[in-house]
């Protein structure tokens, strides 16, 4: 088994396998099922300043190859994440955490950062920019490149030492421009991409699924358009790029690195197969040049 | 909430013993007890990854177990879908991929006179408790079952007029004429109840909580809905309850499948 570690702004990953935000919850729940340890680390359930009791049931449909979900991003809020969760993940310097954090205004976001920064026990923060299943801001927020920028700075110069990850939507027409803005704005990596905005509806009814209506859709069906942001985001910055959408198998995740991402992660596959973040692991690391040779080269501003 | 039992799921690739058909809609699949199973208790549940030559059933399906023995884990399932038809054409010798035990169960009562009310396929938790575990059928366990008609039963394969055991048909074709919470109010007329248990459609859940309000006793029902992970971690699987901390909500899978009936917002409750 070779070094496949990998760096990100400050922070060294032991490995580029990562679990996606919402599919863990808060990183403990799957530990009875996944060597959390073995991986690059798992990113938590997005956070925000207040709790969220999240969207009407129900909240998840199965589709072809794939979901709709509509979870609104229920969590316990900053107060008891920091004060109940974030220290158990102290216990556990094993596993490295991404927490995902959400705010409706700058404001919020400097107050975010500025209760995480003097905090032990996380690698970084990864900014929900892109979440389609709450009311009007995040999702705005991750269409407007001037808006981007500006909060990847003001919470970048409060977490130096730590990560500082940009989750961008694939809900948009030219996501290199969102991902340019937040490299400028001091991001350490672009993490492509979150759910597709999708709807389905009940025959009986007449009416949406989900009570909201729209709802997000993820799975092996959104490969394709994962790995076209990707390569699109790549071309766009030279900061790493953290790839996700509909990986599958290990194939699967080879195929971002090739469109030129330094790290995936697994997120709706996770309930099917909870044994694939690890078996992608052993795969990389039984040929760690394939993965440093393939990260970035194919994909360059050049290309 | 119902009985704690710590998580400790691990991913299992059991052998199908068997797969056969019970009644008109349930099929009885019996998969090889993998050697590290734990004991499960009555009303947690497997999460079963659908059999697929492509990636077309991408969410698992859980299943409350029907029973367990040395050797078989059993599993009662309904025809609803794609999903369970693909459950239904599994072989003897396929295998299978599913993770569990998980989840609350019914609490160990053993002092308590319990009338456990069950309709279709919530049949099978309660089973499980009066013949498995803790097995006191009989002995204070009355296990109440309804269907529409005969032809929906499917306890005969086990157990029909067993001792504790009394069934109501909608239709009156087989056993009391009219719906099993009808029954349980008769029966306990006769003999006083302590607690009510109960797993099967909303609408006979919400009315055996109305008589457990009505009798002042405490009711543990089993809530089924779809997931994701199963583990507490996604929040796809969450209900209404009157509880708080920050959320009202709680999931079927961690907090539950089994509830203390009197938290949960029952008008609220998506009615399969």
């Amino acid at each position: 088994m070779g070094d496949i570690s990998i760096q990100i702004g400050p922070v060294r990953f032991k490995n580029p396998v990562f679990i996606a935000s919402g599919i863990c919850g808060y990183a403990e729940e799957y530990s009875p099922l996944v060597n959390l340890s073995r991986l690059g680390g798992v990113v938590t359930k997005t956070i925000t300043m207040l709790p969220r009791a999240g969207n009407l049931p129900p909240r998840i449909h199965e589709m072809p190859h794939g979901m709709l979900n509509s979870i609104g991003l229920e969590n316990v809020g900053l107060d008891r994440y920091v004060n109940e969760k974030l220290p158990q993940l102290n216990q556990r310097p094993d596993v490295g955490v991404m927490v995902s954090v959400a705010a409706e205004t700058e404001d919020e976001f400097i107050k975010l950062a500025e209760r995480f920064a003097p905090m032990d026990g996380y690698a970084g923060l990864e900014l929900n920019l892109s979440c389609p299943n709450v009311k009007g801001e995040a999702l705005d927020q991750g269409r407007n490149p001037q808006l981007v920028e500006k909060i990847s700075r003001i919470v970048k110069e409060r977490i130096p030492k730590k990560s500082l990850w940009i989750k961008v939507t694939p809900n948009i027409t030219d996501v290199g421009t969102v991902a340019r803005a937040a490299e400028q704005g001091g991001a350490d990596a672009i993490a492509a991409v979150n759910t597709l905005v999708g709807i389905d509806f009940d025959l009986e009814t007449g009416k949406p699924v989900f009570a909201r209506g729209s709802a997000g859709y993820s799975g092996p069906a959104i490969l394709p358009i994962a790995l076209q942001k990707v390569w699109e985001c790549a071309k766009a910055v030279s900061i790493p790029i953290v790839g996700i959408g509909g990986i599958a198998t290990i194939d699967d995740a080879r195929k971002f690195f090739l469109a030129g991402a330094t790290a995936i992660q697994v997120g709706t596959s996770l309930y099917n197969d909870p044994g694939l973040p690890e078996r992608i692991v052993d795969a990389l690391a039984e040929n760690p040049e394939w993965m440093r040779a393939r990260a970035r080269a194919s994909a360059s501003p050049a290309a | 909430m119902g009985e704690f039992v710590p998580a400790r799921a691990h991913e299992y690739h059991a052998r199908v013993l068997s797969n056969v058909r019970l009644s008109r809609r349930y099929f009885l699949l019996r998969l090889e007890r993998p050697r590290d199973f734990i004991d499960p208790a009555a009303g947690q549940f497997v999460h079963v990854a659908v059999p697929t030559p492509d990636d077309r059933f991408f969410l698992r399906r859980p299943f409350s177990i029907h029973d367990c023995t040395r050797d078989a884990i059993e599993l009662v399932i309904v025809e609803v879908g794609p999903g369970s038809q693909a459950l239904r054409r599994a072989r003897e010798g396929d295998t299978l991929h599913f993770y569990g035990p998980l989840g609350h169960a019914y609490p160990v009562l053993p002092e308590k006179r319990i009338v456990a009310i069950g309709g279709g396929v919530g049949l099978a938790p309660l089973y499980f408790y009066g013949f498995r575990a803790p097995g006191k059928l009989g002995e204070g366990y009355r296990l109440l079952y309804g269907a529409r008609t005969r032809e929906d039963l499917f306890l005969e394969h086990v157990a029909l007029e067993r001792t504790g055991v009394s069934l109501a048909t909608d239709d009156g074709s087989y056993g009391f004429k009219g719906n099993v919470v009808q029954l349980a109010a008769a029966v306990i007329e006769e003999e006083p109840a302590d607690v009510l248990f109960s797993c099967g459609p909303t609408v006979m859940m919400k009315a055996v909580q109305k008589l457990a309000d009505r009798l002042a006793i405490p009711h543990y029902a089993s809530l089924e809905n779809r997931m994701g992970c199963a583990l507490g971690a996604c929040r796809a699987c969450v209900v209404p309850t009157k509880l708080d901390g920050g959320s009202p909500y709680r999931t079927v899978c961690h907090d539950g499948p089994v509830f203390d009936a009197s938290v949960l917002q029952w008008d609220e409750l998506p009615v399969p």
